[in-house]
Formats: C-alpha cells, structure tokens, sequence
C-alpha cells in the first residue's frame, strides 16, 4: 500500500504544479479550468475506499490550499468528503466504464462545490451565482476530463488494483 | 628593315602578352580560388553578423519598451514575472517572483502594460492589475481586481462620480463598481480610474471600461460591470509600484477597527 502513497503523492504534486503554472489558465472554458487533483481524490476514492479517498483528499486539498489564497482547510475539507463518500460507493458498487465515470465525476464536483459554497459563506465572501458561474461549468470540464485521466490512472495503479481484485 | 621585323615584333609581342596572359591566368586561378573562398567565408560571416545584428536590435528595442515603461511610471517601480496563478477557481491570486529581498511589501499597487486599440491606433495602455497582499523572500501573492474580496476606489473617468470597485463572480474576468450615485451618467465604453483615496493606489491608474451600467430597486445607488483593460489570462509581466500605502489613512482604519 505504501506504493500506492507514494504514487498518489507524486501525481498530487505534479497535478498541482500543474493547475498553478500560468499557462494552464489557457486552457480555461466558461471562466474555468479543471480541477485535476479533485479528479485524483474521486479517483483514489472510487479504487481504494474510503480510507485512502479522504487522506487523498485531505492532504491534496491541503497543499491545495497552501498553493492558493483560500484559508487552510476550505479546499481541504470538500475534498475530504467526497473523497470518503465516493470511496463508500467505490468499484464494487459502479462499474468501471466511460459514462459512469463521467456521471460519477459530475455529481462528485457538484457535491464538492455545494460544500465549497457553503464555505465561502462562513470564510470569505459567498455568492449564489457561483453555482452558475463555478460549479457547474466545472463539473462539466472535470466530467469531460475523466474518462481519459481514469484511463491513465488504471495504467499507473495497474498493480495496486490487480492485488486488490479489480482486475 | 624595321619595317620587316615590325610584324614579326609586333606579333611576338602579341603572343607574348597573350602567353604571359594566359600562364598568368593559370597560376592566377589558384589564387582566385582561395580568394573566392575567403571571400565566400567573410560573406557567410557577414551574413551571421546581420542576422545576430538583427536580434541584437529586436532585443535593444524590447529593452528600450521597457525602460520606456519604467519611465512612464512615476513612482519606482519593481519589473516581475507571473510564476503562477491560483490552482482554483474560487481564488484569482496571482504569484510574481519578486518578494521582500527586493523591496515589496504588502498593499503595494500593481500595474501592467496592455496593448489596447485605439481606433485603428495599436497602443500600450499602463492599467492596474491588483495589489500586494502577502510577501515572501523572494516571491510576493497579488489579489487582483477581479477577486470579489478586493476593494478599490475608484472614479468614472468622464464625470468624475465615485464608486467602489470588486470583482464581480469568482471566475469572471469582470470587475463592478459599486455605490454610484443614480445621477451619474454613464455610458458604454466610459474609462474607470482609480480615485487615490483609499491610500494604496495613485490616483488617476486606468482600471477598464464601462460594459453596462445597472439600477437596482432594491438600491439607492447605481453599479457598473466593468471591463478591465489587463487580460487576466495573458499576464506575464507586472510592475510593482514602490508607493507605501498612505500610513495616516491606515492608521484611522486600524481605529475604526
């Protein structure tokens, strides 16, 4: 499982190195840009349970937060628990193919940005229009994304998941 | 007699030069040859030094933009590059690769130059891009004027109305000036200005244009999207206006407070 950790820890980073350079704002759509490590987390959620999809989703949202100007714990905390609710679900319950991935991950954002919003009402400053303007065009982009990312992930884990049964 | 030999001297003169002429071709080419080829090596010299000649320009006028630029401005100014932005969508923090070490500090203006269309005139405009809000050794955290959590002070640049600029959505690219009074007109395309009066930014910094002017009943006041003149997407480089923030004015905040 260690393995797992560390792979998980390497793609945060990276993801994360990612989603800050400036010329990942390029590729904005609608005002928005995915949210590669959410993907992570549902990923990790969805394959290897609850436990590992809310450490996932703590500790990425953490470095999450410490890379943006949110206080600590507003990106930390939705990510932690759609990360524990998508791992309840997990493999065993949804099978692995393209539209349940991207159903999976529409609902997962939208869920993490409901919980985000009702954040920003208590830490900064909350606005009902960003269920228009935020959460849904990003629960597209990140839907849209998935499947692809998903895809690469199976290659990465392939060990991991074969030892758990998934394939 | 001479008039015999003549011909004979004449013609032997001719072959000679002709001969001499000819040998001294022969033993010439060699000498050609290596000229030519000296000549073809200090040509391709030439032509590398024309095109690194071309550069060296390219690069001398860019540097002259940017000394022009800093001239422009009248407070010192610190040049820095974007080196990251914010990794969400709910924040619009941007990351620039000076800090502390180099003189920064917190509530410092930041302002860029944009090429913007003036009829058919291409021209640079100095527009505001936010402020400083946190300062490291060497890399400093701008807000800018797109963040709803930013207030500015500001004036319509055609009829000096006041109102207090922030951005408008979390994701947007638009800012809204809030607080108008309803007398003041305003119209699209008008020029939004920073006031001064808030003791951060100098006063008279170009911020955007007036997209739409909006009167809500529930309000006593007016508001206006704006459009700023800096494409949030495109930033690359800024300049950190060296002007410490108006410390009585901060002084009477903190009392307040």
């Amino acid at each position: 499982m260690i393995v797992t950790y560390i792979i998980t820890a390497v793609i945060v980073l990276i993801s994360l190195l990612i989603q800050s350079h400036p010329s990942f704002d390029v590729i904005r759509i609608a005002g928005v840009k995915p949210d590669l490590i959410f993907i992570i987390v549902v990923y990790v959620g969805y394959s290897f349970g609850s436990f590992n999809g809310q450490i996932t989703g703590f500790v990425g949202g953490l470095f999450h937060d410490a890379a943006s100007n949110s206080p600590y714990g507003f990106l930390a905390l939705p990510k932690l628990t759609v990360g524990f609710i998508v791992g309840m679900i997990g493999r065993s319950v949804l099978k692995s193919n393209v539209p349940t991935i991207i159903l999976l991950l529409f609902v997962s954002t939208l869920l993490k940005g409901i919980i985000t919003l009702f954040l920003s009402y208590i830490f900064t400053q909350g606005m009902l229009s960003s269920i228009i303007h935020v959460i849904i065009p990003e629960s597209f982009y990140n839907a849209l994304l998935a499947p692809p990312l998903f895809f690469l992930f199976d290659k990465i884990f392939h060990g991991e998941l074969e030892r758990e049964g998934y394939l | 007699m001479s008039a015999i030999i003549m011909p004979f001297q004449k013609g032997y003169n001719g072959l000679h030069g002709g001969t001499s002429r000819l040998w001294a071709g022969f033993s010439e080419l060699d000498r050609v040859r290596s000229e030519l080829e000296l000549t073809r090596s200090k040509l391709q010299t030439f032509e590398s030094a024309d095109v690194e000649f071309s550069e060296i320009k390219k690069e001398n006028d860019r540097l002259r933009a940017l000394l022009g630029m800093k001239e422009m401005l009248k407070y010192d100014s610190i040049p820095a590059t974007v080196i990251s932005k914010d990794p969400d969508n709910w924040f619009r923090t941007l990351i620039i690769n000076r800090g502390e070490n180099d003189g920064i500090k917190v509530n410092m203006p930041v302002v860029a130059y944009q090429v913007a269309q003036n009829g058919e005139v291409k021209e640079l405009v100095k527009a505001v891009v936010g402020k400083i809000i946190e300062v490291r050794g060497s890399i400093s955290k701008i807000q800018p004027l797109i963040a709803p959590e930013i207030k500015i002070g500001v004036k319509i640049g055609e009829n000096r109305f006041p109102g207090l600029l922030s951005g408008y959505t979390y994701n947007s690219n638009l800012c809204v000036a809030n607080y108008i009074t309803r007398a003041a007109p305003i119209k699209f395309g008008d020029t939004i200005i920073t006031s001064g009066q808030a003791g951060v930014f100098p006063p008279g910094l170009i911020i955007g244009t007036v997209v739409k002017s909006e009167l809500l009943e529930t309000s006593p006041y007016q508001r206006a999207i704006i459009k700023p003149f800096i494409d949030y997407n495109l930033l690359e480089d800024v300049f950190v206006i060296k002007k410490a923030p108006d410390k009585d004015l901060f002084d009477l905040f903190e009392e307040i407070k």
